[in-house]
This record gives C-alpha cells, sequence and structure tokens, in this order.
C-alpha cells in the first residue's frame, strides 16, 4: 500500500474527471475528513484517514481491501473504473443517463444502453462524455460512455448504442470475485 | 398506530416478518422452494390445469368488476402505470411449469421487446464480450475506441430512420435535474448493493404511482369494493364446485390474478421484512403502509380461495365466515385431508396479516382501535350478542354497510393467523418462529409459551368444528376474546403486574403461573375462561340452529379482532407493568444512592460485607414492597442491582491513570501492592507526561502534514488534468474567500471602511462655495483685455459725418418723431418712403456723385434706419419676442392694422438689418412660438391629457403603495 505517483493520480484524475469534471475537487478536498488515494494490489482506493491508519496495522499481504476501491491500473499503466466507485461517482456526476425499465436488466447484464432504452439525458451532453446511468427511479445502475451526444441522440435509430457500457452494478454480482 | 421498535408487541410481528424471509431467494425471484410435488406447488400457488392471461383477465374484469376478486381490483393501479406486466410477474410465474406454456402470451410484449433488443443488439455485435473483464489488460478506453469503430461501421445504416425514433421519445433534461419519483427508500439510493429487495424500476415506479393514490382510495374504495367482489367470487366459486369438482379449469381463470397478487404479496412481505430488518423504523412503516393494500387483498384472496375447492381446515372459520360453508363443505370434506395451502406459504400470510392489521389500525380506524378494546373489554359476552344481532340485519341488507364488515373481515386476520401458526401445515414455520422468538424476545418470559398456546387452541378449534363445523368452533373463542380483556383489565389496573400475555396462557395452562403478582390473578380468569368456552361449544349447539351463518362469520370476525386487540392490551399493559417494576427498581436504589455517600471514605478491609449490611436495613422495607408486588424476579435483580451498585463504585475510572503517564501511575501502583500508604494520585503524574504527548503529537502532526502534503500534491494534479476548467477554479478553497473578499460589504461600523465612504459631507460644503463663486464669476463681465481693442478709424467719423452732413435735414424729423412713438412710425415711413426712398436712394446718388455716392448712399441709408428703428421700433420687436404672449399679441394687434396702412411699399422703408418692420417672418416664428387663437384646442387637449396622466400617476401610486402595504 503506497501513495499514488503523480502520473498515477494524473491519469486517475482524468479518468474520474470525464464522469464528474470539477466535482473531482470535493473527492480530494473533503470538508469531513482527510480522504486519500492508496495505491494497493494495482487498485486505488479512496480511504479516509481514519481508516488508513487502523489499516496501517495490518502487513500489505494480508490486506485484502481499504476503503473504496475506485479502480485499478491495468498493466499498461491505464487506470480503468470498478464499479465500486459509483457511490463516488453518482452524486457528483454532471452528465446522467436515465434508462427506461425495459433496459435495465439489458444494462446490468453488461450491454450498452440502446436508443430504445435511453428514458431521459441531460442535455448537452457531447460525443464520448462520461455518463453515470441512473434507472427512471433514480437509482445509480452504472456507468458509461455516450457515444452519441444528446443532438444526436435525437435523431438517431432506435437500435443505435447511445451509452457505452463501463461499468454497472450487476458486476457485484458478476465479478464478485475481483471486486474489492 | 405507528411502528415502534421498543414496543414488544411490535417486535413481535417484526419476527414474523423475519421469518418470512427465512429464504432470500423468494424474496428476489418470487420463487418458492419446493420439489414438482403437488403440495408444494399448491404452495406456490400453483394449481392445476390453468391456462388464463392475466392481462385479458385484467381488462376483462376492469369491465365486468364482476369477476373482480379484490386482489385484482387493484391492479388497475399498477396496470396502466405500467407499460408491460410487471416482471416479478413473469419471474413469479416462471417456476410453475403449466404456466410458463402461457408466458408469451401473458407478457407477450414485453419478452417480444426484451428479445428484440438481445436479438439486435447481438445482431449489430453489439453484445458485450466483456465478461472476462477484471484481468484482461485492455483498457476500457481502447475497448470504447473499437466499440466506436465498430459502431462507425454500422452507424451509417441506422442512421436512416428518424421517423422510427419518434416513436420512442426520450426526455432531455438540464444538468440540475431532480427526477420527480420520489425515492422509495432511501436504502437503495444511498446504497444499492445492501438491498436485496429492490428488483427493478418496474416495482418502484408502479409503488410510486400507485402509492398516493392508494392511500387515498384504499380505505374508501377498497372497503366499498371488496364485499360486492367477495361474495360474487364466492358465488362463482360454489357454481365452479358443482360443476366441476375439485379441478376447477375455468375457475383457474379468475383466481389466476389473485394467485398473482398473492404472490407478490410474499414478494412484498419478504422485501419488506428485509428491509424492515435493516433499516430504521419509519422506513419499516412506510413499509408496512405500501403494503396495506395488499395484505388486505389478499385477506379476500384467502377467503375466496377457502371458499373454493382448495382446502384449508385452518381457515374453515374464515371461510365459514363467507357464509359459503353450506356449499364448499362438499368440497373441503375431502379436501380436509391435504393441508396445502392454497395460496402459498403460510408464514407468508402471517406476515401479510400481521401488517395488514397494523395498517388498518394505524389507518383506517385509529380511534375506533383505541377505543375498543375498552368497550369491549367491559361490555362482555352480552353486548357480543347485542353486537351480533345489530350486525345481523346489516348483513342481510349487505350492500348498504360495507365498512363494517370490511373491517371485520380485516380483523380477522391476526385471529387467524394465530390460528394458522399452530395449524399442522404450519408446524415447520412455527417451529421456526420460535427459536427465533425465543433469541429476540429474550426479555419476554414466555414467548414458547405462547406458540403451544396457539396450537393447542386451533387443535381445539378443530376438535370443535368435527362436532359443529363453523358456528361452534366461532363460539368456543368468543366468550374467551370477550373475557379476556376483562382479565387483562383486572390485572392492569389491580396490581400492575409484568404478566399480561397470561391471556394466551391462561387459556391453556392455568396452572402455570405467570409472575409477580399475576399469580393471582390468572388462575382464576384462566378457569373461568375454559369453563365458559366448555360452556359455549355446548352452547352453540344450540345456537347453531339460529345463528344464520352470516352471522356466526360476523361474530368470527369479530372475536379475531377482539383476540388481537386484546392481545395488544395485553402486551402494552404488560409493558406497562414492567415499567412500574423498573421504577420501583429505581426507587429502590435510589433509596440506596444515600447511602453510599455516608459511607466512609477511608477503606475498610473486608467492606463489601459491612457495606452490604449497611445497604440492607434501607433496603428493606423497599424490598419487602417490591416483593409484594412482583415476586420472585425481583428478588433476583435486586440482587443483581445491588451488587452492581458495588460494582460500579469498585470500577470507576480513576482520573489519575488515565493516559500514557496514567499508565506509568498505574504501573508504580501495581509495583506497590494495594498498600493504602502508597496511593497513587494525580499528585504523582510526571511532568514528562507532556513532553511525551508532544512527541505523540509531534508524529500526528508530521503524519497530518504528509497527508496534507500529498492532498496538495493531488490538488496540483488535479488542476493540471483539469486545467482549463479548474484552472481558475483550481484553489476552490481559496478563491471563493478571495472573491468574497473583493466583493466588500460596506460595514460603517468599521473604521477601516471610512475609507469607502464618500466625503459627500465636505464637497456639497465646497460646491457651494465653489457655486457661488462660479456664479459670481459667470456674473462678472468676462475681463476685455485691453490690448486687443478695435481702433476706430477716423474714416468712419469722416463717414459719418459726411452723413450726418447729408442725412441731418431729413434725420431731424425722425428724431424729433421719436417722442411721438407709433404716429411718428407710421408716418415717418410713409413721408420718406412714398416719394423719396427709392428715388432717395437714387437721389443720394444722384446728390453725390457717381457709384462711389451709390455705394455710400447704400450704406448711409441703412445705418441711417438702423438708428431711427433703434429708437423706434427696435424695443418693440424685441419686445414682442421676449415678452409675454399676451402683450406681444396685443401689440402685434396694435400694430398690425398700421402696417396695413402703410401697405407694401413701407416694407422696404422699415427695413432694419435683415428685417423690415413687421415683417411676415416675424410673425411666421411669434405663429411658430404661439399659436394665438387655436391655443384653446391644445390648450384643452393639454389640460385633458394633464388630467389623465395625474390620474395615471396617481393609480400608479396607489398601486406601489399597495404592492408595498402587504409585505
Amino acid at each position: 500500500m503506497r501513495p499514488l505517483t503523480e502520473e498515477e493520480t494524473r491519469v486517475m484524475f482524468e479518468k474520474i474527471a470525464k464522469y464528474i469534471g470539477e466535482n473531482l475537487q470535493l473527492l480530494v478536498d473533503r470538508p469531513d475528513g482527510a480522504y486519500c488515494f492508496r495505491l494497493h494490489n494495482d487498485r486505488v482506493y479512496y480511504v479516509s484517514e481514519k481508516i488508513l491508519k487502523l489499516a496501517a496495522n495490518i502487513s500489505g499481504d494480508k490486506l485484502v481491501s481499504l476503503g473504496t476501491c475506485f479502480g485499478k491500473f491495468t498493466k499498461t499503466h491505464k487506470f480503468r473504473l470498478h464499479i465500486t466507485a459509483l457511490d463516488y461517482l453518482a452524486p457528483y456526476a454532471k452528465y446522467k443517463v436515465w434508462i427506461k425499465p425495459g433496459a435495465e436488466q439489458s444494462f446490468l447484464y453488461g450491454n450498452h444502453v440502446l436508443k430504445s432504452g435511453l428514458g431521459r439525458i441531460t442535455e448537452n451532453t457531447c460525443q464520448y462524455q462520461g455518463v453515470v446511468v441512473y434507472s427512471m427511479a433514480d437509482v445509480p445502475l452504472g456507468f458509461g460512455v455516450a457515444a452519441k451526444s444528446t443532438q444526436d441522440c435525437r435523431k438517431v435509430d432506435p437500435m443505435a448504442i447511445v451509452v457505452f457500457h463501463q461499468a454497472d452494478i450487476g458486476e457485484y454480482v458478476r465479478h464478485e470475485e475481483t471486486l474489492t | 398506530m405507528k411502528y415502534d421498535p421498543s414496543k414488544y408487541c411490535h417486535n413481535l410481528k417484526k419476527i414474523a416478518e423475519d421469518v418470512t424471509h427465512a429464504t432470500p431467494v423468494s424474496s428476489l425471484t418470487w420463487e418458492l422452494e419446493g420439489g414438482d410435488d403437488p403440495m408444494s406447488k399448491k404452495r406456490r400457488g400453483d394449481f392445476c390445469a390453468v391456462h388464463s392471461t392475466p392481462q385479458k383477465k385484467i381488462k376483462g374484469q376492469k369491465n365486468q368488476a364482476s369477476a373482480a376478486s379484490p386482489a385484482v381490483r387493484a391492479r388497475p393501479h399498477m396496470v396502466p402505470g405500467s407499460l408491460h406486466p410487471t416482471q416479478q410477474e413473469v419471474a413469479r410465474e416462471a417456476p410453475c411449469e403449466r404456466i410458463t406454456a402461457q408466458l408469451p402470451r401473458v407478457s407477450a410484449s414485453h419478452s417480444q421487446k426484451l428479445n428484440n433488443v438481445f436479438v439486435q443488439t447481438s445482431g449489430m455485435g453489439t453484445t458485450r464480450h466483456r465478461n472476462h473483464r477484471s484481468d484482461d489488460d485492455t483498457d476500457s478506453e481502447e475497448e470504447i475506441r473499437l466499440l466506436i469503430a465498430r459502431e462507425e461501421s454500422l452507424g451509417k445504416t441506422t442512421w436512416s430512420s428518424v421517423g422510427d425514433s419518434a416513436n420512442e421519445p426520450f426526455e432531455v433534461v438540464g444538468g440540475d435535474f431532480r427526477s420527480g419519483v420520489p425515492k422509495l427508500c432511501s436504502v437503495t439510493a444511498a446504497g444499492m448493493g445492501n438491498d436485496c429487495d429492490y428488483d427493478s424500476g418496474d416495482t418502484d415506479e408502479i409503488i410510486a404511482a400507485k402509492k398516493k393514490t392508494d392511500k387515498v382510495k384504499n380505505s374508501a374504495e377498497f372497503s366499498q369494493m371488496e364485499k360486492p367482489a367477495h361474495k360474487k367470487t364466492s358465488a362463482k366459486n360454489r357454481k365452479n364446485c358443482e360443476l366441476s369438482g375439485n379441478c376447477v379449469k375455468a375457475q383457474k381463470r379468475k383466481t389466476n390474478p389473485e394467485r398473482a397478487i398473492g404472490a407478490r404479496v410474499t414478494a412484498q412481505c419478504a422485501g419488506s421484512a428485509s428491509e424492515s430488518a435493516e433499516s430504521a423504523g419509519d422506513e419499516e412503516y412506510d413499509a408496512m403502509m405500501r403494503n396495506c393494500l395488499r395484505v388486505q387483498l389478499t385477506l379476500a384472496d384467502l377467503e375466496q380461495l377457502a371458499g373454493s375447492n382448495l382446502q384449508v381446515p385452518e381457515e374453515d372459520p374464515e371461510s365459514g365466515g363467507d357464509g359459503q360453508e353450506t356449499t364448499t363443505k362438499c368440497d373441503r370434506t375431502p379436501g380436509g385431508l391435504h393441508r396445502a395451502r392454497p395460496c402459498i406459504c403460510p408464514e407468508d400470510i402471517v406476515a401479510a396479516l400481521l401488517e395488514g392489521e397494523e395498517n388498518t389500525c394505524g389507518k383506517q380506524k385509529p380511534k375506533e382501535d383505541s377505543i375498543k378494546p375498552k368497550f369491549q373489554a367491559f361490555k362482555g359476552v352480552g353486548s357480543l350478542y347485542g353486537k351480533e344481532s345489530i350486525k345481523k340485519p346489516l348483513k342481510e341488507s349487505v350492500a348498504s354497510d360495507n365498512i363494517n364488515e370490511d373491517q371485520d373481515s380485516l380483523k380477522v386476520g391476526p385471529g387467524s393467523m394465530s390460528m394458522e401458526k399452530g395449524s399442522p401445515p404450519a408446524n415447520g414455520s412455527s417451529s421456526k418462529l420460535t427459536p427465533l422468538q425465543r433469541t429476540k424476545k429474550a426479555n419476554n418470559p414466555n414467548p414458547n409459551q405462547t406458540q403451544p398456546q396457539k396450537r393447542h387452541s386451533t387443535f381445539q378449534s378443530q376438535d370443535h368444528k368435527m362436532v359443529s363445523p363453523s358456528s361452534s368452533e366461532d363460539r368456543s373463542r368468543n366468550p374467551v376474546s370477550s373475557l379476556l380483556p376483562l382479565k387483562d383489565k383486572s390485572l392492569s389496573l389491580g396490581a400492575k403486574t409484568p404478566k399480561v400475555g397470561v391471556d394466551e396462557d391462561c387459556h391453556h395452562r392455568t396452572g402455570e403461573t405467570g409472575e409477580g403478582s399475576g399469580q393471582s390473578s390468572s388462575p382464576m380468569p384462566g378457569k373461568a375462561l375454559e369453563g365458559s368456552s366448555r360452556r359455549d361449544t355446548q352452547g352453540s349447539n344450540t345456537n347453531f340452529p339460529l345463528s344464520v351463518n352470516s352471522w356466526s362469520d360476523v361474530r368470527a370476525k369479530e372475536k379475531h379482532a377482539e383476540d388481537n386487540q386484546k392481545r395488544l392490551a395485553a402486551l402494552e399493559a404488560k409493558q406497562k407493568a414492567k415499567e412500574v417494576r423498573k421504577k420501583l427498581v429505581h426507587n429502590a436504589l435510589a433509596d440506596l444512592d444515600g447511602h453510599p455517600e455516608d459511607k466512609p471514605t477511608h477503606i475498610i478491609f473486608g467492606s463489601d460485607s459491612e457495606t452490604e449490611e449497611q445497604s440492607h436495613p434501607g433496603e428493606e422495607p423497599m424490598k419487602e414492597s417490591v416483593n409484594r408486588a412482583s415476586g420472585r424476579l425481583f428478588d433476583s435483580s435486586e440482587d443483581e442491582e445491588s451488587g452492581s451498585e458495588d460494582d460500579s463504585h469498585r470500577f470507576t475510572i480513576k482520573p489519575q491513570f488515565e493516559g500514557r503517564a496514567g499508565q506509568k501511575l498505574l504501573d508504580l501502583q501495581s509495583h506497590f501492592g494495594t498498600d493504602d500508604r502508597f496511593r497513587m494520585d494525580s499528585r504523582f503524574l510526571e511532568s514528562d507526561s507532556e513532553e511525551e504527548q508532544e512527541e505523540v503529537n509531534d508524529e500526528k502532526t508530521a503524519e497530518e502534514e504528509e497527508l496534507a502534503a500529498e492532498k496538495l500534491k493531488a490538488l496540483d494534479v488535479m488542476q493540471s488534468v483539469l486545467h482549463t476548467t479548474v484552472g481558475n477554479s483550481a484553489h476552490k478553497g481559496s478563491l471563493p474567500a478571495k472573491k468574497f473578499r473583493d466583493v466588500i460589504h460596506y460595514d460603517p461600523t468599521r473604521h477601516d471602511h471610512a475609507t469607502y465612504e464618500r466625503k459627500s459631507d465636505d464637497k456639497p460644503k465646497e460646491s457651494k462655495a465653489k457655486r457661488r463663486k462660479k456664479r459670481e464669476e459667470a456674473e462678472k463681465l468676462p475681463e476685455v483685455s485691453k490690448e486687443m481693442y478695435y481702433s476706430v478709424a477716423a474714416d468712419l467719423k469722416e463717414i459719418f459725418q459726411t452723413t450726418k452732413v447729408t442725412s441731418e435735414t431729413t434725420d431731424d424729423t425722425p428724431s424729433s418723431e421719436n417722442h411721438d412713438g407709433e404716429k411718428v412710425d407710421i408716418h415717418h415711413p410713409a413721408t420718406p418712403t412714398t416719394g423719396a426712398e427709392e428715388p432717395g436712394g437714387f437721389t443720394f446718388s444722384f446728390f453725390d456723385s457717381d457709384a462711389k455716392e451709390e455705394k455710400e448712399d447704400a450704406y448711409r441709408a441703412e445705418p441711417v434706419k438702423t438708428g431711427k428703428v433703434v429708437w423706434q421700433g427696435a424695443p418693440r420687436f424685441q419686445d414682442s419676442s421676449s415678452e409675454e404672449e399676451d402683450v406681444a399679441e396685443e401689440e402685434t394687434e396694435g400694430r398690425k392694422p398700421s402696417p396695413r396702412e402703410a401697405s407694401l411699399p413701407e416694407k422696404e422703408t422699415t427695413r432694419f438689418f435683415f428685417f423690415s418692420k413687421n415683417d411676415e417672418r416675424l410673425h411666421v416664428g411669434s405663429d411658430l412660438f404661439w399659436r394665438g387663437v387655436g391655443n384653446n384646442i391644445s390648450r384643452n387637449s393639454w389640460e385633458a391629457r394633464t388630467n389623465s396622466l395625474r390620474m395615471d400617476c396617481r393609480k400608479k401610486h396607489k398601486d406601489a403603495k399597495r404592492r408595498v402595504k402587504p409585505k
């Protein structure tokens, strides 16, 4: 377990900023206590200082997880957000997509969101913008990347993909063994 | 009634709910575990040979409203709300094979749609191949890039149809959009991982949509609707029974939706149970309220099902209550051997009924509920009869007075529940229940007593039923219930004993003791109850012929309700008693507290015995009284309490041993042993402890610094990442502060803000002075530089001299006439001009020879005239322009005739500078300035306008005032 290097931090922040933009600041500079990012087993954990101190009592090889896992660094040193980060992305999301009840299941099985399943979308969403996916009942289901801008979404075929799937809460079941 | 987790009676229910949630799978999939044997199928609510489409059924039912089991009636709320039949339904029906055949039909549109989606996606090659996501090295971005590429290759084809997209509109919302859908459970919203009962938006939406309408409609509508539906379904069932004995294929159509709802109920209950286990009381309550409707439905459902050929021995009292007994008996008797539940597993029903009961209590008639137990308690058996006699006619009139009926039927729930608990098929569940209850209700002295008790009662009732199927059993219970409140009252009033759960105990174990003084009272009513029950069972046979079926139904329901209420009352009383006991203990201890203070501060070895001795005398009277009140339980508790009292002294935290320095002290102390002479107190605290603390603090600060540094670094990185957007807002923490400083709010109390004050006091003074000065300066004539001057050339003199010489002859007259004014004016122009002017010009030229002379003449002539006119006409003309209009008018009027007299030739003569006298142009100018006679019109219009303007102004003023006033 170690703090992130500057490069790592940059890569990770770039990724997170796709979804929450400048709200990233709220994660880094929290009024309710010191929070920091820690790298452990190639995974980035968002930990409160308190937990961090407690976790320091556990040897690194025995430590499975601490705080909230935001994602992991791939072997090519790119950052991949995990669904576990959703709790922190959802409240700060700048661009949102709501999907219809019928499409929820499909999305939660790891499929992209088709236009037919698109219930609502934040205006001015540009293409390839990171979006958080909600159910129509405002339950965050995951996140993805907007395949089409809001304007394009209007024109596009109902079967066209509007949001590329990135992570969904179905992964809690599907990838149970790898999620930490 | 509001859910109060601190109340035992509520917790009792809660436990029941928990038990229903024994299998979390059921809550997720609406699937009941069990094999393929007919029993388990029936438990699942799957009956033989059902072929119907719920959707159609719903629609048809809407139209008819006849086949409407109340269960179905609730549906219309959801059906229009949801585009597709809820997925749960589909999932629910899936397990049973017979219905799977219908599945495509059932949710044709929905499943098709889903299929479409899947097919299409796969067809487009968009189905994910990312199941092996976790450890693959491909970055998500690369994946996306690949996807995008693929998309684009396919995209050209997909972009075409714009018209189709109109079919599936989607909303575009602003960035700060908040959806109107109320959050149903904060659990789901907050942490989506932990709630198991949320399955999809469907339910939530439906519930959300329904929630409001249901709450309103529920009580009123339901109560009205239930009854007829009830009757009709029962009637139909009867018919079906007659037509085709056991397997009712046609009837299944009707039962199907009901069953569906039954299943729904289980699911909901399970869900709510899990929720309630996790979440706070309020949420629980909400959940219960939400389920209220369905619970009610199932009750009716149950009744109906009981009425049909699906045999439920435990429900016999209820079904009997429907008045179907006579007809359905034939079905039941063969079916009596089956123990299968027609709808669902008993735990669910129990939970549902419990909830339903709570809801009805809370919602529909809280007042009545609160009042009822008392009344009934005092009225006793006789009142019951009276009531029934009242209700009998009501029942016959049926439709008119549904509400009472419904309440009754609703209240049946708990009663039937208690019976079901004890019933053989539910044995498994009840056995499950009991351990849980034991654990949960550790405080509750006799959790296990209730269970066997209930069972016993049901057995009894069944026995009775053998004798007289419906009413006798009812009778047997009625007196019991009627008596119970009385007994409860006596208990609560008389001694306020802790035990009130006795109501059930006494029925069965009369000999068994409660606790405290409850012992004394409990046997009596118990016996009385038994006796009365026996009496009633015997008497019921005699009563039976008299009583119509419906009558017995009412009574059964009533009785159940009362039972339940009594139970609740008993629990409450018990709680009260407990509180009383606590108080007693508390008082006793409070008295005790006085004594320890009297204790000597010094330590006496072997003090334990002494202190006890000391404390005892004080305790004694209390103890006695307490003993009288609450018997043996208190004895033990008293001992404990006194022990704990000592312990509390023994284990008080000594401040000197706190912290690191304290540790050292403690070590020292332990080194010295318990020797009194070497007591360590705060005086022995070493000063170096502070240094240690400082060290610790330093460590801490170092850590904090590290973290802070890290944070800063992170912030820097963040800045670089979000360069453009956050570049300015990077120092968000500092920037706002800065900004805030920039925007200075003037505070007159602050001295440094004086700089922001405009020194307006000095300036006006200065300006006044300045103004004066300026004015003065302005008034002062500008100094004319004496260097610059016009030197009047001698030429002029000469010229004038020449003119004088020439003009003196002529000009003398005007100068003399000058005094006469107008006359002269008129006169003068006439005289010279008529004959002389034109010729005069010439004459002048004639006088002085040649062109030079002509020039001089021309020159001469004008100055002369100017001179004249300046003297004569000029003041008037100037006056006319500068003076008031009226004067000018008069003047012009006065003058106008004169120029006429003078006529045309004058004009040129009276000319001075560029104007001739009475120049038309001047008149035009004055006309432009003042219109003369026409001014009346303009004046009138102007006055009107000013009036209107004034009115407008006043109006606006008033409006403004009015606007200001209310605020």
